[in-house]
């Protein structure tokens, strides 16, 4: 909801107000254990990433966490092992044994259980189902003095009957990811968020057209998202409800609006994990585990 | 509806035991009567008549009425008021006496010169009242102004223990408290949101505002229903002399008002319009404005009042305002706060002065998004109230007067009408209505001991109900901090009782005067608040949430003492100064859980974190009253903190408004006939504010992270501005010597006159480009100000 209002407001106090970067002293920290664990049913090997968190400013790639032995299991007792990347600090690999092996069953329950360093980090989730896309659409919209002529995309996809289905809905552009916080395009039934009760539909126009870079030109022009030739692929993954608050709140942290935008802004706070560590004295972790499943469809757009 | 009247007994009581001694007294005579500036036959409030012999006086009310009552006799009444020229009375007391007054204001020239040493005699020093500001349009209008805009609430934030989050923030915070729990009466109508433009301006004309007046302590029992203080905006009643038009031409908006007389002397209207006009001006450049696009406010105030004989008078005043952020036709934003009062003045008898107020009030917003009518979004909230309020005061004799009345409110609360359409499948996503009522008694007495003690004390007692259709959950609260889970819900019929609070407000101020240029005052007052605004963005906006106490809230209560001294001094008694230190203990005060969703949510309840607060602070305040250079300076050192279990690791912290030393100096200096200028300082201390310590990376995207989990640890810089102004005023007479009828004047003003960069907040990002995997992301912290550069304005202004 409120992204509609931070583009509201953006697009017209922008320039009036004025913003400086700075560069302010932070509190020092330990470093704490970073679980970025988001595996699938897609076709080949799943990753999961062990980090340390590095001080806010430290503009460098995050440490990876080496010699852990990291393992998921189903509630019927599969177990998926994930193997050390030995070039690729902090990486663990899942391969499958045979080409058509996937990992993971949509209702089971699969736990993630790490030892780092002498101790031991758990997590339980459930794979949620997913939706399969019908088509990928393109409009021609006539430009205004914010936007040129522009060709917006547009995914189609009902979300499933039964209220509680949460999805992460992620675009490649020419095979690019579209990776800014902005751009993270979630989706709860066919609404926004668990209040919505929107059940059953397709959904709702700012989702489906979630699928758009929008990118302004030297003059804060937007530039059509799409042109004739380009291609797109949109994956949609399923989320668990934890998966979702969880993503929804990184969205509140990084997705800021700037400018008057920051009227309707939340104050800095800390995002939910789902991995703890079994020690309650321990070393907390952050991060989080989801296991999903996927749908996708690509599309060249040819006028 | 069953009503707990356990207490009116007891008041009942309370009133024969006071009143009992006195009715007896029949040797005694009363004087009575209206004062009002003889120019335009407005009600002078707050206007002294003291009697020199008797060495006694009294102020009059709101309405302008005063009424003492004393032994028979001969005396000299003097009727005085700042600004005007002060009368004297021969009276001989052998009947009841009525003295309908009118003052005629101090001539232009004579302002410089003449201050009457005894001009105010229940000032600073001698009134029971503390922690209260009056502020008169005359002073508000000379305050330099954001892009020349009178404002009220501008103003008023230059007083102490005031302050703001920060331009562009909605409302504004008295000693520690928030933005909701103020209570803004406009003709005694609540004012749910006062801002236009986000928190630019205020919804206040000030061409159709008389006077305004802020509570921030020694509430009277009068009041209630909010935590932190009651700012009371009175309407003008209209010039009953002679028509009269007022206006003015700016850089945002235009005004225009006309008042005039109904009947001469006997009634008169006042209707005040304003509009900003930036959209037409640009309408033929931006084809966003000529597709049904708006981006504009407008406000209406309308007031008309009747004398139907000496004893009775009724008055009927109305607001309607509006803000427009259109993007089309049928996409965009909206808020406005609608009010209608309609009062009757009666005297009962010489000695008992009493009026009824009904009010409604409605506060509404409403977003609408959607490329076509297959695929929209829709959404409105309101808030409306129904308010009957009766009123009496009894002028028992010179040393008590005596208050008492009641006040009952209907509420009704729509969060959320709200309507989604996905592919031309609509789907309602409204919220129930929530039906409350909120009802009150109080009793108060002004009383003077001797010559040095007075004592103003007093009982309310406030009722709260919420009533059915509707539902109440119950929460698992086992884990502070996170969303709650529902484990009980309960389902309530039409009209049912579904939660019902009562609470007792003691009310208690006194003075003591140690001299006739100095006095200690001290007070004490329970305030509870059964309506919550719920918001939590960094700063106030127009989209908040007001909601009534559940099972689940629980009404917020604040117990304040403060203690003050209060001293005249100058050669002519011409500067003013007070030292008051206060102390807040709140309960029941909310937060948020981190990630709180507070639009649109059914279970709110679920995401609202309890707990108490604590407030204090010391305010200064010297004012210089007359002479060239007049003006004041404010300072005022503060803290406000809350603990509420599951933020901060449970430790307290400060408030987002915790603004530690708060310093405002206004200065207004007369050149000349002319000329003259304005000018006010601003020094805040920055806000706080929460910091990330570290930064780690989930699926690319980096998130910042408070490893202490901390809660507002740091500090924004401070806040310093100067702003500066020059009226000038339009030629006076004619080339034959005779006064123009036309006055106008110009005023030319600068606002941040050295362009300060003032921080409104800093926020923490990512750099916002595509990372591709195995490169690193840079992140950075930003400053952001609001209005970060000079400001200038001109405006012109007119009066026939």
């Amino acid at each position: 909801m409120n992204r509609i209002l931070y583009i509201l407001f953006g697009i017209m106090f922008l320039f009036t107000a004025c913003e400086d970067i700075i560069d302010p002293t932070l509190e020092d920290a330990e470093p704490i254990i970073v679980f970025d664990a988001w595996i699938s049913d897609t076709p080949g090997p799943q990753e999961i990433r062990i980090m340390l968190s590095q001080p806010y400013f430290d503009n460098t790639l995050p440490p990876g966490v080496q010699g852990a032995t990291v393992q998921v299991t189903d509630n019927l007792g599969v177990v998926y092992d994930f193997f050390e990347d030995l070039t690729a600090p902090g990486v663990y690999r899942w391969t499958p044994a045979l080409p058509d092996e996937t990992l993971g069953h949509v209702g089971r329950t699969y736990t993630l259980s790490a030892l780092v360093g002498g101790e031991t980090f758990e997590s339980i989730t459930t794979m949620e189902r997913t939706t399969p896309i019908d088509s990928i659409t393109f409009t021609f919209d006539e430009g205004n003095s914010f936007m040129e002529d522009s060709y917006i995309g547009e995914v189609w996809a009902r979300d499933s009957i039964g209220s509680g289905d949460a999805y992460w809905i992620k675009t490649w552009k020419n095979g690019e990811l579209l990776s800014k916080p902005s751009e993270i395009n979630l989706a709860y039934d066919a609404g926004f968020s668990s209040g919505g009760e929107f059940d059953g539909v397709y959904f709702i126009y700012p989702i489906r057209t979630g699928i758009n870079p929008f990118d302004q030109d030297e003059n804060d022009v937007f530039l059509s998202p799409y042109m004739p030739g380009d291609s797109v692929y949109v994956e949609i993954h399923s989320l668990s409800d934890a998966a979702f608050s969880f993503l929804s709140q990184v969205i509140i942290q990084t997705d800021r609006p700037g400018g008057f935008g920051e009227l309707f802004a939340t104050p800095l706070a800390n995002v939910p994990t789902n991995v703890v560590n079994t020690n309650s004295n321990g070393t907390p972790a952050v991060g989080f585990f989801n296991v999903a499943s996927v749908s996708g469809m690509g599309k060249k757009f040819v006028e | 509806m069953n009503f707990n009247f356990r207490i009116l007994p007891v008041i009942l009581a309370g009133l024969a035991l006071i009143t009992g001694g006195q009715l007896q007294a029949q040797s005694k005579y009363t004087i009575n009567g209206y004062v009002k500036d003889q120019s335009n036959g407005e009600a002078l409030i707050g206007a002294t008549v003291y009697i020199r012999q008797a060495a006694t006086g009294t102020v009059t009310n709101v309405y302008g009425f005063y009424s003492l009552t004393l032994d028979p006799g001969t005396y000299t009444v003097e009727f005085s008021y700042l600004g005007y020229q002060s009368i004297e009375q021969e009276v001989v007391l052998d009947k009841n006496i009525r003295i309908d007054l009118e003052l005629p204001l101090v001539a232009a020239q004579l302002t410089e010169v003449v201050v009457e040493a005894d001009r105010d005699r229940e000032n600073n020093v001698q009134s029971v009242e503390m922690s209260t500001n009056k502020l008169d349009i005359a002073t508000i209008k000379k305050i330099p102004a954001f892009l020349g805009e009178t404002d009220v609430l501008k103003s008023i934030q230059l007083l102490p223990g005031v302050s703001t989050v920060g331009e562009g923030a909605s409302g504004f915070n008295v000693r520690g408290g928030s933005v909701g729990q103020n209570l803004i009466l406009l003709d005694e109508a609540p004012v749910y949101n006062s801002s236009h433009l986000l928190g630019f301006f205020s919804v206040f004309n000030p061409d159709a505002v008389k006077d305004t007046k802020l509570y921030k302590g020694a509430i009277p029992s009068r009041y209630g229903g909010r935590l932190a203080s009651l700012l009371d905006v009175r309407m003008k009643d209209g010039n009953n002399k002679k028509y009269e038009v007022t206006g003015g031409i700016g850089t945002i908006f235009s005004r225009l008002a006309v008042e005039g007389p109904i009947v001469k002397e006997k009634g008169s209207f006042i209707v005040a319009g304003r509009r900003s006009y930036a959209d037409i001006l640009a309408r033929p450049f931006v084809e966003l404005l000529q597709d049904g696009g708006a981006l504009n406010f407008y406000d209406l105030t309308l007031k008309a009042n009747y004398t139907l004989n000496a004893k009775n008078r009724v008055y009927a005043s109305g607001y309607f305002g509006r803000d427009n952020f259109m993007f089309d036709a049928n996409q965009g934003f909206d808020w406005g706060n609608s009010t209608a009062t309609l009062r009757w003045n009666h005297l009962f008898n010489d000695r008992m002065f009493a009026n009824v107020s009904a009010v409604f009030s409605n506060y509404d917003y409403a977003l609408a998004f959607g490329e076509d009518d297959l695929d929209k979004f829709k959404w409105s909230s309101n808030i409306q109230n129904y308010m009957v309020k009766p009123e009496v005061t009894y002028f028992i004799n010179s040393d008590n007067e005596l208050s008492f009345g009641g006040e009952f409110t209907k509420y009704i609360f729509e969060p959320a009408n709200a309507l989604g359409v996905s592919d031309g499948a609509a789907i309602d996503i409204s919220l129930p209505e929530k039906n409350t009522i909120e009802a009150a008694v109080y009793i108060g007495n002004s009383q003077k001991i001797n010559s040095a003690i007075a004592v103003e004390y007093g009982l309310r007692y406030s009722y709260f109900g919420l009533f059915g259709a509707g539902t109440l959950y119950t929460y698992d609260n086992s884990t502070p901090g996170e969303s709650k889970e529902v484990i009980a819900t309960e389902t309530f019929g039409r009209g049912e009782k579904m939660q019902t609070y009562d609470n007792l407000e003691p009310r208690l101020a006194l003075k003591v005067q140690m001299n006739q240029r100095s006095s200690v005052k001290a007070s004490y007052n329970r305030m509870v608040q059964y309506l919550h605004l719920i918001s939590n963005t960094t700063a106030s906006n127009p989209l908040d949430v007001w909601t009534p106490s559940t099972n689940n809230i629980e009404p917020e209560l604040a117990d304040q003492f403060t203690v003050g001294y209060f001293r005249d001094f100058g050669s002519n008694q011409d500067y003013e100064a007070s030292i008051e230190t206060y102390y807040r203990d709140t309960q029941n005060q909310i937060d948020y859980i981190d990630g709180a969703e507070i639009l649109l949510n059914e279970n709110l309840e679920a995401d609202l974190l309890i707990g108490s607060g604590r407030a204090y602070g010391v305010e200064l305040f010297v004012k210089k009253n007359s002479g060239k250079l007049n003006g004041w300076v404010s300072y005022t050192v503060g803290r406000t903190e809350l603990q509420v279990e599951g933020i901060n690791r449970g430790q307290w912290y400060p408030t987002r408004f915790d603004q530690t030393h708060n310093l405002k100096i206004a200065a207004f200096y007369d050149i000349n006939k002319r000329w003259s200028l304005s000018s006010d300082f601003v020094f805040i201390t920055g806000t706080p504010t929460t910091f990330p310590t570290s930064r780690y990376v989930v699926q690319g995207i980096v998130v910042p992270h408070n490893t202490n989990d901390s809660r507002n640890n740091v500090r924004i810089p401070s806040y310093h501005r100067l702003d500066l102004s020059a009226r000038m005023e339009g030629r006076q007479f004619k080339r034959n010597g005779k006064e123009r009828k036309f006055k106008d004047y110009w005023v030319f003003s600068v606002y941040n006159l050295y362009a300060r960069r003032n921080p409104f907040s800093i926020y923490f990002s990512q750099q916002d480009v595509r990372t591709q995997p195995g490169t690193p992301t840079t992140t950075q912290a930003t400053q952001l100000s609001i209005i970060g550069t000079i400001v200038p304005s001109v405006s012109y202004n007119f009066k026939f």
